[in-house]
């Protein structure tokens, strides 16, 4: 993410469910007739350059969200550049070739220098115990020179500054392993604003502030992942869980390739996954079709057409035998347990998201009516599908925080009962019609806001083809049986097939 | 609402899309800048009228009509608080809120609400905060009469299983022994201690004594003093008949005996200014937690809506001093953030804070220091003043996008007593705010030569001795030992 402002009072249970609410990014479906409303409503065009449109009318306030998906993520990383898809998201900020910039062409000159001397601190730094310290230090102040001469022709934060002073509201961007998306709702008579500002984002960016940036998104590092219990848990179990598929790294990159990326890296990065074929764009709100396809070919029309990159061709290879990590940490126990599963194209997805509900969601669900309502051994378990992202085969992750005095072993082996009777006897018919009918309610309540049905329409657009999806998805739970769960369970959660991480709590906590 | 456009419009769409693609054909650099736009006028803001109703009991009713989609919702305030729970039983309105809830009625148990709610896709929710006690219902349409008599049984008829009221504290030790697992909580949790006092009302937190001190008694004693129709307001939205709910909740709250409403006082706070330099070790972290601040304010101050400006400017929004200079200029962190906030009755803290690496604590105290000390020596810059007024100004629809939006903020300002158009005279005064008032308002709130400071993390890596900003407290964060198991 790129903004964050102050939290407080983060309690555990919501650090565990806002954990999950990141991972778990699968939207949940309503109705046939829910379908044919929004079809009338719904305009969808595609550029001759391959950049898909969906507008749909929603006029009952002067607002109107967009939401610009980008099909690239840190899945999209090779091992190296880890980071990457989340630095050019900050560095999506820093304007254009004329927006945050006095004079673009002698701020060039100053940025290429900076680049060139970064390279030589490279090589001399990978000398180790050779390296030169004076050398080191010399070019280290020739870069801040550099720096200082570059920030000369800055016009700081411009391309924020823009949006701000026009009314933006909730204006942002965030990187998962599947994509990039940069979000923003306006008042409805700056459609064209929007325009401008997003088409030349991605037509003219200029990477500027670069080594300042890496900086931050460092700082966002310690911040998310080194400073975090879970965050260090989780880091290390996804490593554990995948050997070959690049959904095994963080999203926010492994510090040593933060520290070394250079700015001609993110530009390749860039001309390899942002073609106009790799985005799709949702504008929900007070709009009119017609004008929104006029201005988007005027502005968007100009970016020139570039191939659809490759998709990641690495497949995770079957595992073994079980694999476990342990996390020595002064923080309390917490356990996760992964079983690794097919991707969101997979006739079985619906029945994993049967069991999501099932084992998962609310005060009813297998794993809170167990582990927390009888046993009292936990003060949270749940468990869901698509960690840490639904595009490429997943894990199917249970988790449980164990309760003051309570152990990881404890929670993991009452989980293990409730996964045995997934396998063993079929779930009753009202938890089934339970799932179905949460399913249809939740869709509907996804509803009522602008940016969520943007945030909607481009991923099933974009991650199964047709923005129909978020509706039909419905459909396929319907079918879903009793016999389904039972067998996927069994096909799915089995001892070989799973990855298990735990906290275990040293020193005074303990 | 779907656009049947007459042909006649079509075609000059048409033409004008047609017009545009040559346009952009001949001359690519012909796209224009963003300052070159004009934009049409904003429609009006259609603003639905709030019905208010007030029921022979007492209770205040608030609704909203809204057909979109086949749902209505429910939200409830009740006066009541953790304010007001004796300091021996500190999580007694909080445990309360949950059990009311989850220890069932005296019809049903908790475990058969959840089974009832979640069968139907329902929710229903109790809570106790700091200063108000809140419920909510959330149903589809067709279950609006299930929904209702829920809600109303968990608040009229709590049971407050023992099982459940276990279970509640259970969850609240869990809490206590893992209070200190998250730097980010432990910080924001000792500077609200640093700026009220650990034993004020606003700062204090639970203890395993203070849990172990609580009895069902006690929750069906807090529950009866607070909970009666004529100290409570409700609101509703969503796709119902006005007339025929009203008619509904009298219905369903039928019988609930008035409370006593001579409610204890919210406390006042004193302060004194006083610089102080706190440190508490967390040795498995790499990045310093640290805030620095005052006491803040309350939103009836008039000069409120000049702080809103100057919080803007300062490191309210993104484009704020404290953003572009301590994270876009100086690299030093990922989240900073600045405030002189105002609550609605008590008064708020005036707060600066980051998380920077261990290497630069002293150095990110000092670059956030120094923007508060710029906002009292000089005028903030006319454009500034227009950029912090025009996105406050032009984002302002976003107030009335939704109508659970609406309905909730009357009954926030009905509740706290503010004007009915409050948000209103704020847009109206932030219009008139000028580049004087803004350092008027500077110099009177903001001390910075006496903030408290507290810095979270490995002083070991520090930069400097924190001791360099003056005299060190180490504030020890251990938890006291629970005195039964």
């Amino acid at each position: 993410m790129k903004h964050a402002m102050r939290k407080r009072g983060t309690s555990v249970v919501r650090v565990a469910l806002l954990f999950c609410a990141v991972a778990a990014v699968i939207p949940r479906p309503a109705s046939a007739q829910d379908l044919a409303q929004f079809e009338k409503r719904l305009t969808k065009f595609t550029l001759d350059n391959g950049l898909t449109f969906l507008v749909l009318e929603r006029h009952d306030a002067p607002v109107v969200s967009f939401h610009t998906y980008a099909d690239v993520g840190a899945v999209d990383e090779v091992r190296g550049i880890t980071g990457l898809a989340h630095l050019f998201e900050h560095m999506a900020f820093k304007g254009t070739k004329t927006i945050g910039t006095k004079d673009y062409e002698a701020e060039t000159v100053a940025m290429a220098k900076m680049d060139e001397i970064f390279l030589e601190l490279k090589a001399e730094r990978r000398k180790g115990e050779g390296a030169d310290e004076a050398r080191l230090e010399q070019l280290q102040s020739e870069l801040q020179e550099a720096q200082e001469e570059a920030q000369k022709y800055l016009v700081h934060d411009e391309y924020e500054e823009v949006f701000s002073r026009e009314g933006s509201a909730g204006f942002n961007a965030y990187t998962s392993q599947d994509a990039t998306q940069y979000i923003v709702s306006l008042p409805s008579n700056k459609v064209e604003l929007w325009m401008v500002m997003e088409s030349d984002r991605f037509a003219n960016p200029v990477l500027r502030e670069f080594y300042k940036e890496r900086e931050v998104v460092m700082e966002e590092r310690r911040l998310s992942v080194e400073s975090q219990p879970v965050g260090r848990l989780l880091e290390e179990f996804m490593a554990v869980a995948y050997k070959a598929h690049p959904y095994g790294d963080g999203i926010v990159g492994h510090m040593s390739d933060i520290a070394t990326l250079t700015r001609a890296e993110a530009e390749k990065f860039f001309e390899q996954y942002y073609s106009p074929s790799n985005l799709t764009i949702a504008v929900v709100g007070d709009v009119d079709p017609d004008q929104v396809k006029a201005l988007a070919t005027r502005y968007f029309g100009r970016i020139p057409s570039r191939p659809k990159p490759d998709p990641v061709e690495t497949v995770e290879p079957p595992q073994l035998g079980e694999r476990r990590v342990v996390v020595d940490d002064p923080a309390q126990p917490f356990v996760l347990i992964g079983y690794h599963k097919p991707d969101i194209h997979h006739p079985d997805d619906a029945v994993f998201d049967a069991i999501t509900d099932i084992v998962g969601m609310g005060r009813t669900s297998r794993l809170y009516k167990s582990l927390v309502k009888e046993k009292r051994i936990a003060v949270a378990a749940s468990g869901f599908q698509g960690m840490p992202g639904t595009k490429y085969p997943n894990l199917f992750l249970f988790y449980a925080v164990p309760a003051r005095g309570r152990t990881n072993e404890e929670c993991e082996e009452a989980i293990d009962v409730e996964i045995e009777r997934l396998k063993s006897e079929v779930v009753t018919p009202e938890e089934l019609a339970k799932a179905k009918t949460r399913a249809r309610a939740s869709l509907i309540r996804q509803l009522d806001s602008n940016s969520g049905l943007a945030a909607q329409l481009t991923f099933y657009e974009v991650v199964t083809g047709d923005w129909r999806n978020l509706f039909k998805q419905l459909d396929k739970i319907e079918k879903v049986t009793a016999e389904d769960i039972q067998r996927v369970a069994n096909e799915y959660f089995t001892t070989k097939n799973r990855s298990v991480g735990i906290i275990r709590t040293t020193g005074a906590g303990a | 609402m779907t656009r049947h456009k007459p042909w006649i419009i079509r075609i000059v769409l048409f033409a004008a899309l047609g017009l545009g693609l040559m346009w952009v054909g001949c001359a690519e650099q012909a796209v224009r800048d963003y300052q070159g736009l004009k934009y049409p006028k904003l429609r009006d803001i259609e603003l639905p009228e709030v019905e208010q109703v007030t029921l022979a009991n007492g209770m205040r009713l608030f609704l909203l009509e809204d057909h979109e989609l086949p749902l209505v919702n429910m939200s409830v305030r009740i006066r009541t608080g953790s304010i007001h729970e004796p300091a021996e039983k500190i999580g007694l309105a909080s445990i309360t809120g949950m059990v009311m809830r989850t220890g069932g009625t005296t019809s049903k148990t908790g475990d058969e609400l959840d089974e009832e709610l979640e069968s139907i896709a329902a929710s229903v929710e109790t809570g106790i905060g700091l200063n108000s006690g809140s419920a909510s219902m959330s149903v589809l349409k067709r279950d609006v009469d299930t929904g209702l008599a829920i809600l109303a049984d968990v608040l009229m008829n709590p049971a407050f299983r023992e099982d459940k009221i276990q279970l509640a504290k259970m969850q609240h030790r869990s809490s206590i022994a893992r209070r200190n697992d998250f730097v980010g909580a432990i910080a924001g949790r000792e500077f609200d201690k640093l700026i009220y006092g650990p034993e004020s009302v606003y700062a204090r937190h639970t203890e395993y004594a203070t849990i172990d001190n609580i009895s069902r008694d006690d929750l069906v004693a807090f529950h009866k003093k607070f909970f009666g129709p004529n100290n409570m307001m409700l609101a509703v939205w969503g796709d119902f008949d006005t007339k025929e709910m009203v008619e509904k909740i009298e219905q369903a709250f039928e019988g609930w005996p008035k409370v006593d409403l001579q409610l204890p006082e919210t406390p006042d706070v004193q302060y004194e200014f006083r610089k102080t330099v706190n440190v508490i070790h967390k040795d498995d972290v790499n990045q310093s937690n640290i805030y620095l601040g005052h006491i803040g304010g309350l939103r009836s101050d008039p000069d409120y809506f000049a702080l809103i400006v100057m919080n803007r400017i300062l490191g309210g929004a993104f484009t704020s001093r404290l953003f572009r200079n301590v994270r876009s200029r100086e690299g030093l962190a990922y989240s900073v953030f600045g405030i002189y906030s105002a609550n609605y009755d008590y008064p708020g803290e005036f707060y600066v804070g980051c998380q920077t690496k261990s290497e630069s604590t002293v150095k990110a105290i000092r670059a956030m220091l120094r923007e508060v000390e710029k906002m009292k020596e000089s005028e903030v810059t006319d454009e500034e003043l227009a950029l912090a007024k025009d996105s406050f100004l032009n984002s302002f629809v976003f107030n009335f996008d939704t109508t659970g939006e609406i309905v909730n903020r009357l009954v926030v300002y009905e509740y706290f007593g503010y004007p009915v158009d409050f948000l209103l005279k704020i847009k109206q005064n932030v219009e008139k705010v000028t580049k004087e008032d803004v350092l008027r308002v500077a110099r009177k709130h903001l001390k910075p030569d006496q903030v408290q400071i507290l810095a979270v993390g490995r002083p070991d890596d520090f930069d400097e001795p924190l001791s360099i900003l003056g005299q060190v407290n180490e504030i020890d964060i251990t938890i006291p030992t629970p005195i039964q198991q």
